[in-house]
């Protein structure tokens, strides 16, 4: 590759894209009138955005604006099941800003097991200074006992390390009671991502107006993509239950053996 | 994984954003009407990125407007330890803004083609797909563009 082809490339990196719209509720929306034209419920009401318009169908399906609860469960068990052969890629399609939640058929080897590697272990104080974010900090959960910061991260990535303990059930995946984990979205999109097996469960949740992704059951995998190369998986590791929640331009992260109503409180007394 | 890239391709083709959302629902409700005609073993990918781009296409032409691509760099796009002098830093605002300002100068189907190739990071094979054009198209209008690029930026870059 050239200098000039190099320096194109860069520069796509730095552009400042216009921000990708949510579309995923909109197209399950559509596909589920377009196959039951019957609508069965009302959805929940979108937030508030800049472009309204945007949220509206084109004039070729304005047909029906009532619309049909669609989880993703059940867009992924009764729409794309049809089509297995490219349903993974498909379901590609869900995410949050700066996480993905990939569902393959068949999973990955699992990888042997080995330390948590969560970057160069700092002081909260010290990471305050050096991330390009202000950090949140579970209230619900006591200090955390070990802070760690991972500078390769375009904009940092902020790892809180928590002891098994009351509330805190050690986690087989991380053997912590709570794994945080916290980096920009915007600056690293589809950075890390979920690889989840059919029997794992997904749910969208919204956590005090944010988006967010509750995974829990059959064990799933949870992998960074290394930020030059950003289409190579790395870092392959087996995941317990993971909240992935999107809090303005950051992706937050908890993982532990919690149950989803306990992650949602810690979500909520993050400050 | 793969409604950032809809989204974007569509807004390089559109530069609209409303459009470029619309065009981007539309592909993927079409995607997914059409998923019984997708060869099994192809990749996703391109096929789904020419479906966005040929709505996308459909939306520009109906809207009957040729604006550039707007593209602003972005302030904030640096690790916190590759904090460059303030003038390191405005050397290479500089730069990248003469570069981006040669390309919005591009025809057209050139500034496509690097729009979908360099700046989205498209494989050749999904350039093609999104450009409608056939991969020996899409490597001839890159060269062309790269030629333009580097006599609108003389001596600033290697050949």
């Amino acid at each position: 590759m050239s200098e000039l082809e190099s320096r194109l490339t860069q520069l796509g990196r730095e552009l400042d894209w216009p921000a990708t719209p949510e579309l995923a509720p909109v197209v399950a929306r559509r596909i589920r009138e377009a196959e039951a034209p019957a609508p069965e419920a009302e959805s929940p009401a979108p937030a508030p955005r800049r472009h309204r318009r945007r949220l509206l169908p084109p004039a070729g399906f304005r047909r029906s604006l009532a619309i049909a609860v669609v989880a993703l469960l059940v867009l992924a068990g009764g729409v794309f099941a049809a089509v297995p052969n490219v349903r993974d890629s498909v379901l590609d399609f869900f995410g949050l800003q700066g996480a993905t939640v990939e569902r393959r058929q068949e999973l990955p080897p699992a990888p042997p097991p080995g330390p948590l590697t969560l970057g160069q272990r700092t002081t909260l104080a010290a990471a305050r200074d050096s991330l390009a974010f202000d950090p949140l900090v579970p209230e619900a959960a006591e200090p955390p006992d070990g802070v760690y910061v991972e500078r390769a991260v375009p904009g940092g990535l902020l790892s809180l390390a928590y002891r098994a303990r009351a509330g805190l059930p050690e986690a087989k995946s991380t053997g912590l009671g709570l794994l945080v984990t916290e980096f920009r979205g915007d600056l690293m999109p589809e950075y890390a991502g979920k690889i989840a097996g059919q029997a794992t469960r997904v749910e969208r949740l919204t956590v005090d107006g944010h988006r967010a992704l509750w995974l829990e059951g059959a064990p799933h995998f949870f992998f960074y993509r290394a930020p030059d190369q950003p289409f190579r998986e790395e870092r392959l590791r087996i995941a317990q239950n993971v909240l992935l929640l999107e809090d303005g331009r950051l992706l937050v992260r908890l993982e532990g053996a919690f149950d989803r109503e306990r992650a949602v409180e810690l979500a909520r007394s993050l400050r | 994984m793969h409604q950032t890239i809809a989204f974007r391709t569509a807004w390089v083709i559109t530069r609209n954003e409303p459009d470029a959302e619309e065009a981007a629902q539309d592909a993927f409700v079409k995607a997914h009407a059409a998923l019984g005609r997708f060869r099994e073993g192809a990749p996703f990918r391109p096929w789904l990125l020419a479906i966005v781009a040929n709505e996308a296409r459909n939306r520009l032409r109906s809207a009957g407007r040729r604006t550039g691509l707007a593209l602003r760099v972005a302030e904030e796009r640096r690790p916190d330890d590759a904090v460059p002098s303030p003038e390191a830093a405005l050397l290479d605002s500089e730069r990248r803004e003469r570069l981006r300002a040669a390309i919005e100068r591009l025809p057209d189907p050139a500034r496509e083609a690097v729009a979908c190739r360099y700046l989205l990071d498209l494989s050749e094979e999904e350039t093609a797909a999104a450009l409608d054009c056939p991969r020996g198209t899409v490597k001839s209008r890159l060269s062309r563009a790269l030629d333009r690029l580097r006599v609108e930026l003389g001596e600033e870059v290697q050949a």
